[in-house]
């Protein structure tokens, strides 16, 4: 599991963060000790780092400066000052990403998705059972078929798969597909992922997408 | 300054001086000196009285004629002791002198004034950021607690997120030279953010949301453009017709500027308000009778637009549609 600390010294919303992360699969941790948060941040073997700007003693962009001389760790910016020499700063200094409050909640696990991935090494394709997924190319391919996906269906499949251990909300596609250029609406949706499915049983899989209704969809 | 005038002014002493002279002619008269001599002293008399009188004109009038020649062709009035002439004489000085003083007590009462609205302005965004914690630990309770609190709960805050953007707006474009950078901006990223902002309303709505913006870099602050586009496509979600809305963005390149459009088929904007609209606290038929408007809105909008150097219009036809156009320049005097 990924471990995600949270530096945040609004305590409200560092236990919602808490609460928004454990739910999404990622072991969260709150920093207590602002007084020696470099040497707590650094020693927590985090995976990402969520850094408000505005936090005790040191700021967090000057914090995020003392951290990167040390390490690469991901980290995405958080801050309720909306003007663009905050931004400015913070990406000159080594942050991966930006967001300001408030934020959807649903775009920060997005963007944390998306860092995360990234870090990890480009991924192109995902396994699932025989099958291989291509995300690139927008096909799914096992010995002896192939099929190729619409973009909304790419990204549908994606998700699913990123996400397989968990439900996925219609929320989280629907942004993800709005993340993506593509604003449809929520019949739109359900018509994608049915013609998903039909593409999937050509392949031999049928009926792996399951609706929990709703809830959202996961895959089998 | 005008001769009569000056004479009327000095009236006084014209009246005592000739008194003066009848008095004199009267008593050199009454002594039996010769007329001849009595009128030849009288003639020059009345001369040095005009001389004097004439030249103590003239001297004053070049004085106040440079006074009030560059006095009329300053625009900025309160920047006269900057042109005036050098006070000679001990009237003038004791004008100068007191111009500046008067000068000098107005700039201070001006700088208290200024003093006061900067650290208004620094109060409200310190406010600003302060109130924006609070609505973050709503959205995110919100989002964590689903099933204890109602979908809609977020719309509200959303608006409450919105009216909050709409003050900080506001006092940034009434007074700022400072708060905005102006970068390269991808047009369809801005698009982006604004739209997944305002994705469950324009869901909620059933609205159609069609963009066809291209990869296209506009020199601008992305802040305050999606702040202005924000606002845009609120009012279209706020103005909306009652069936089969639809929003449609998209984007032109042309030589020498890139535009966006934006374009609702929602109630539209009569035509006696169109050339309005921009206006400070004006609300059209449709602010007034349909939903309530602070008619702020689009007065924000346009002074950002104007700070930032871009053209902003409206088009609309009452009932059927409205389109706002901004245009991007493509001035190479942006890039650094």
């Amino acid at each position: 599991m990924k471990k995600i600390m949270i530096v945040e010294d609004d305590k409200v919303i560092a236990e919602e963060l808490f609460y928004l992360l454990n739910n999404s699969n990622y072991e969260a941790v709150i920093l207590n000790d602002f007084k020696n948060a470099k040497k707590e941040i650094l020693g927590s073997n985090s995976n990402l780092i969520l850094l408000d700007i505005n936090i005790p003693y040191l700021n967090g962009e000057l914090l995020l400066k003392e951290i990167r001389k040390e390490s690469h760790i991901p980290v995405i910016m958080v801050t309720s000052k909306s003007n663009e020499s905050d931004e400015v700063i913070s990406y000159s200094y080594g942050a991966d990403d930006y967001i300001t409050k408030p934020y959807n909640p649903t775009i920060l696990l997005l963007k944390i998705n998306a860092l995360l991935k990234r870090c990890e090494m480009n991924k192109t394709t995902i396994s699932y059972k025989d099958l291989i997924f291509d995300i690139g190319k927008g096909i799914v391919k096992n010995n002896n078929k192939e099929i190729i996906l619409t973009k909304n269906e790419i990204i549908i499949f994606n998700m699913l798969l990123s996400n397989k251990d968990r439900i996925v909300s219609k929320d989280e596609l629907m942004t993800e597909l709005w993340n993506n250029d593509e604003y449809i609406n929520e019949n739109a949706l359900t018509v994608n992922i049915s013609r998903l499915r039909s593409k999937l049983d050509e392949m031999g899989y049928p009926n792996i997408i399951e609706t929990r209704k709703g809830i959202g969809y996961t895959i089998i | 300054m005008k001769y009569i005038e000056y004479l009327k002014d000095n009236i006084i002493g014209i009246i005592v001086y000739l008194s003066t002279v009848l008095l004199l002619f009267l008593m050199l008269n009454a002594f039996k000196v010769d007329i001849t001599v009595n009128i030849l002293t009288i003639i020059i008399l009345l001369i040095s009285g005009i001389s004097i009188i004439t030249i103590n004109y003239y001297r004053k009038n070049k004085f106040y004629k440079l006074y009030l020649n560059s006095l009329n062709k300053l625009s900025e009035k309160y920047l006269i002791l900057e042109t005036i002439p050098e006070p000679n004489t001990y009237e003038e000085k004791l004008m100068v002198e007191s111009l500046y003083e008067i000068n000098k007590s107005m700039i201070e009462n001006i700088n208290d004034y200024q003093r006061n609205i900067t650290e208004f302005k620094e109060f409200v965004e310190i406010w600003i950021h302060e109130v924006k914690i609070p609505i973050s630990s709503m959205v995110l309770k919100c989002h964590n607690n689903k099933e204890k609190y109602d979908k809609s709960l977020l719309s509200i805050i959303r608006r409450l997120d919105n009216n909050i953007d709409e003050i900080l707006y506001y006092v940034r474009s009434e007074n700022t030279e400072k708060d905005f950078a102006i970068n390269e901006v991808n047009l369809k990223e801005v698009i982006r953010n604004v739209s997944i902002k305002n994705k469950d309303d324009l869901l909620d709505n059933k609205i159609a949301f069609d963009s066809n913006v291209k990869n296209s870099l506009v020199h601008t602050d992305k802040k305050w453009l999606e702040f202005i586009i924000n606002q845009i496509i609120n009012n279209s979600i706020k103005y909306k017709k009652d069936k089969d809305s639809i929003i449609k963005i998209r984007s032109i390149e042309d030589n020498d500027k890139t535009i966006l459009e934006i374009y609702d088929n929602g109630i539209g904007i009569p035509t006696k308000d169109i050339g309005r609209v921009f206006e400070k606290s004006f609300t059209g038929s449709n602010g007034r009778d349909k939903i309530k408007s602070t008619g702020m809105g689009l007065y924000i909008i346009k002074k950002l637009c104007d700070k930032l150097g871009h053209n902003i219009y409206i088009e609309s036809v009452e009932k059927e549609y409205t389109k706002v156009i901004i245009e991007f320049g493509k001035n190479e005097m942006y890039k650094f």
